[in-house]
């Protein structure tokens, strides 16, 4: 089975301190810690499973500028075969549509049974990629993943739903799915491992190898654009809830039916 | 101008809380311009529910179907790209939930519209829209504008958007024919399961209600464990419920347990140590309980009772009745 | 020509064992664990019984307290075994997922707990102005490196023991310096969790950093930092002591005295990586003895037969494999409070963070308080704190 997922790198910044570049349009990436965005890791894992279970060949793709190449040798040392690299200036500033357009010209020529991609990225969330790449490739796709059994040239998939629910799916391959956390356990890669690769081709593909035109690519290939960013107004130290323990029960439910998505 | 049409969200006979959130503000933003709201149901044998929308919508276009009985993403396409290429409606809103997420990037490609997702706030702006958007896991909001003209299609999140209560709109019911064939789709929906039960794995869960020592003893769980069913929350602990063996170790949260990031983490009677936050501190909302106010766990809660647990629970349960789960 | 394999045996030395027992008898967590250490050996010198290896979870049991080596009579290394065996689940990716946490974390953060790296000094940002702390990565000099620690670093009940610690060396008149924020890991767990490559990165760039700022003396108060960097970090060019054991010839030289009477009955509890694995016992117990009003009394597992209490190994990143078996820390306090101690004394991060724990669980918090030996130390030295450590 061969099978191609598409991988990101993006900043931890759940415990670091975030500070606005002086285009007022992103933060400060240096200082910052940067990893295979998390989902996209489990994504990673599935195809090597499925790699390991049955035949086949996995390659992990990246669009991305050098630094994407530790992610992708972080791939290769859980045990992908082959990594490509999408590199060029114009393909910066790209939306999840225009990141879509790259991923489905590069992946166009490759021969495939099935795409995985992550849920969503870490760093901007559009949770769009996986859906337009399908679309843009002509394939059927499924989204929010969390269980794949192959069946021949069909797919079962499970999808996790709201509220501890799941919808049991059948696909037709080649597919593409995009894969939730927690569909398995994302092996452990030691350094003795990243250094096993270390050596390994990373194969870089740029605009000119890609038939898109310049305004199909990054930021004017873009559907969207950010004008600005901003701190969202500070929750800062705790809200302290005070009344008597009816009171106090109609408020917490209050947070729990606008934070928790309940009924 | 333009219609606004959001797509009703529904499942095993309910309407999603998302379809009211998304009517309500549609029509804030219709009344700001001039232009209608018109809800869009697909389904089948829906005709029915449709009363519950028509206060909040000027139209109700409803295609029913046999085919459109459970969600999948290959027939709600087919009608949506129909519907809104006849119509040309200046903004489509569909929920940023796993339908959604399932939907919208692919009808936006087909019909090259311009796609924003899980907007959290939105305007109109000179015949377009202003989005804001949260990035880096919420720690950032961007303002994010279209790069060329409609229609729009934007994905909101859920539990956002109040739903202000307002007079009735009173929006006829327009029936409308199924573009839909049949013919082998390639991708087929089977059955809805439920999450197993037992052995819940916690890391999965949207809401997590945590005990700690304060807990007092296993005689008091009962409590705690009906008021999370209520609010269809799973329970989890701190170590020190474990290693009294209250709890089963696959419900500990902490550096030698589990890591969770589940929406709502309500921490009662946990003292907060550290090997503990950093095993929760992922969570969306944190609500904490605790008699003491010093407890360390204040310093990374959203919200914080210094009360008695055994006072709050119970009346929470109590109010918690009659909720219903997604 | 074939090349062979080195078989297990070969690799750990295995085959002078003659199966006497006295590891697992000394072994700590074989009450509470299928660990068995003695067998594991002669699973590893016949080369039998050890596939499957990612399903034996009591291999992550282990605390790596060297108990089975130190009493070996043929001078083999069992412990050596269980760290190479979880070596080969390391280098297949099938570990525990919190220790893959921890150590993903040392790699990209530098400590085990997930913190980034700028914030690793903010502990001496609650120091008071009086106690000011020279900083090598700041272009300072001084005569020691304090070796801070990563537990000691990032987590509030153990900042307060590094906070007691510099008011301790400042009194004694130590001219010391930390590395601040360019500090990271020892590497002490990551090696006993099996990860070689990640521990040499560590050591390899720490011996940089201490070559590059010209350190030749460094004190930790940390036993697992002070192990790996006495035993394991080559000892050319520095030398390493213990806070107890420089505090201590200090208080011989007349260079620390003790105001204040702190009228308790204690105990000492010998952390394993400073005490049998490294053979300090007596300058703690100097120090104590030195506090006016102080009683000491010995525990009857002290010294080399002190209990492990469990956080050692990798441990504190992972749970035990069973559930049986009343936890070793609980066992400890339970033994000190019969023993009519008011505190449990420890040197240890470690130690002090499972045996509090035990405290607690074992519901003893109105009987029995643990402190590490810094902060009795500063309390009688006359320190004033409105800190929650007292």
């Amino acid at each position: 089975m061969n099978i191609i997922v598409c991988v990101k790198r993006v900043p931890e910044t759940a415990e670091a301190d975030l500070v606005i570049d002086k285009t007022g349009r992103d933060v400060i990436k240096s200082g910052l810690v940067f990893d295979l965005n998390e989902w996209d890791s489990y994504a990673i894992e599935e195809a090597i499973r499925l790699k390991e279970k049955k035949e086949g060949h996995v390659t992990v793709i990246s669009m991305g500028g050098e630094e994407a190449n530790e992610s992708l040798r972080k791939c290769l040392a859980m045990g992908a075969d082959d990594a490509v690299r999408l590199t060029d200036p114009a393909f910066e500033g790209a939306d999840g549509y225009a990141t879509a357009k790259v991923l489905a010209e590069s992946i166009g020529k490759l021969p495939f049974d099935l795409i995985l991609t992550g849920t969503q990225a870490e760093d901007d969330g559009y949770g769009q990629v996986g859906g337009a790449l399908a679309e843009l490739l002509g394939i059927p796709h499924a989204t929010v993943v969390n269980q794949i059994e192959v069946e021949g040239k069909k797919l079962k998939v499970h999808r996790e739903l709201e509220g501890g629910l799941e919808e049991i799916l059948e696909i037709d391959l080649p597919a593409l799915l995009t894969i939730q956390t927690g569909i398995n356990e994302p092996r452990y890669v030691s350094i003795m491992g990243i250094r096993k690769v270390a050596k390994k081709e990373i194969k870089v593909l740029g605009a000119k190898d890609l038939t898109l035109v310049a305004n199909e690519t990054g930021l004017s290939g873009s559907d969207t654009r950010i004008e600005k960013i901003s701190f969202p107004p500070t929750t800062g130290a705790v809200k302290m809830i005070e009344g008597n323990p009816e009171e106090v029960a109609l408020n917490v439910l209050n947070i729990l039916k606008n934070k928790g998505g309940l009924a | 101008m333009k219609e606004i049409l959001v797509l009703a969200e529904h499942r095993q006979g309910q309407w999603r809380d998302i379809t009211f959130e998304m009517l309500s503000k549609a029509r804030q933003l219709a009344e700001s311009f001039g232009s209608e709201v018109h809800a869009v149901v697909l389904g089948k044998g829906v005709a029915n529910s449709t009363d519950a929308l028509r206060p909040m919508a000027h139209r109700v276009l409803l295609v029913e179907d046999e085919r459109l009985e459970a969600f999948n993403s290959e027939t709600y396409q087919t009608v949506l790209a129909q519907l809104i290429t006849e119509r040309k409606p200046l903004l489509t809103l569909i929920g940023h939930s796993t339908l959604g997420m399932d939907l919208a990037p692919n009808l936006a490609v087909q019909l090259k519209m311009p796609l924003a997702t899980d907007c959290i706030g939105i305007d109109g702006k000179d015949g377009s829209f202003v989005l804001t958007r949260q990035i880096y896991g919420g720690k950032i909001n961007s303002t994010v504008l279209f790069n060329k003209p409609g229609p729009y299609l934007v994905t909101l999140r859920a539990g956002t958007f109040p739903v202000l209560q307002r007079d009735s709109l009173q929006g006829d019911i327009i029936p409308l024919a199924s573009p839909l064939t049949d013919g082998n789709l390639p991708k087929r929906f089977l059955a809805y399961v439920e999450a197993a039960l037992g052995g819940v794995d916690i890391t999965q869960a949207d809401i997590l209600v945590s005990v700690g020592r304060g807990i007092k003893g296993p005689e008091n769980l009962p409590l705690v464990k009906e008021f999370a069913e209520a609010i269809g929350g799973t329970l989890s602990c701190s170590r020190p419920v474990v290693d009294k063996k209250w709890l089963p170790k696959g419900c500990q949260v902490g550096t030698s347990g589990k890591t969770v990031k589940p929406k709502i983490y309500l921490a009662v009677g946990i003292s907060g140590a550290f090997q503990h936050i950093a095993g929760m501190k992922g969570a969306g909302t944190v609500i904490a309980i605790n008699k003491d106010p010093k407890a360390p766990i204040f310093g990374v809660a959203h919200y914080g009772i210094v009360g008695d647990l055994f006072k709050i629970i119970p009346a929470l349960k109590e109010k918690a009745k009659g909720l219903k789960q997604r | 020509m074939m090349e062979r394999q080195e078989s297990i045996a070969q690799k750990f030395d295995l085959y002078g064992c003659y199966q006497c027992g006295k590891c697992t008898g000394g072994c700590p967590v074989t009450t509470r664990s299928r660990l068995n250490i003695r067998r594991l050996v002669l699973q590893g010198v016949l080369g039998k019984d050890l596939e499957r290896l990612n399903e034996r979870l009591e291999l992550w049991d282990c605390t790596t307290c060297k108990t089975c080596t130190l009493r070996c009579p043929r001078d083999i290394n069992p412990m050596n075994l269980i760290i190479g065996l979880r070596s080969t689940l390391v280098e297949q990716g099938q570990i525990p997922r919190t220790l893959i946490d921890a150590l993903e974390s040392v790699y990209k953060h530098g400590n085990p707990w997930g913190k980034p790296r700028n914030k690793r000094t903010d502990w001496v940002k609650d120091l008071p102005d009086s106690l000011k702390v020279k900083d090598f990565s700041q272009g300072e000099q001084a005569e020691f490196l304090l070796f801070v620690g990563c537990t000691a670093s990032f987590d509030p009940r153990i900042q307060e023991i590094a906070k007691a610690l510099t008011y301790n060396l400042q009194r004694a008149g130590i001219d010391f310096g930390i590395l601040g924020n360019e500090e990271q890991c020892c590497g002490n767990e990551i090696r006993r969790m099996g990860e070689v490559g990640l521990f040499e990165e560590l050591m390899q760039t720490n011996i940089e950093k201490f070559e590059t700022y010209g350190i030749k003396q460094i004190l930790t108060s940390c036993p697992h930092g002070f192990n790996v960097l006495k035993n394991e970090y080559p000892q050319e060019t520095f030398t390493v002591v213990h806070g107890t054991q420089l505090l201590a010839r200090c208080l011989e030289e007349g260079k620390l005295s003790f105001e204040k009477e702190i009228k308790k009955v204690v105990t000492y509890h010998d952390p394993c990586f400073l005490g049998k694995q490294n053979g300090i016992y007596d300058e703690p117990r100097a120090l104590l003895r030195a506090i006016p009003g102080l009683t000491l009394k010995e525990l009857d597992r002290s010294r080399e037969r002190s209990l492990c209490c469990e956080g050692g190994g990798g441990r504190m990143w992972v749970e035990a494999s069973s559930d049986s078996g009343p936890r070793l820390a609980e066992i400890r306090v339970r033994d000190a409070i019969e023993l009519g101690a008011e505190m449990l004394i420890t040197a240890c991060p470690l130690c002090v963070l499972t045996l509090e724990d035990a405290v607690k669980t074992s519901g003893h918090e109105e009987h029995i308080r643990v402190m590490d030996v810094m902060e009795l130390v500063a309390m009688a030295l006359g320190r004033s704190t409105t800190g929650s450590a007292f």
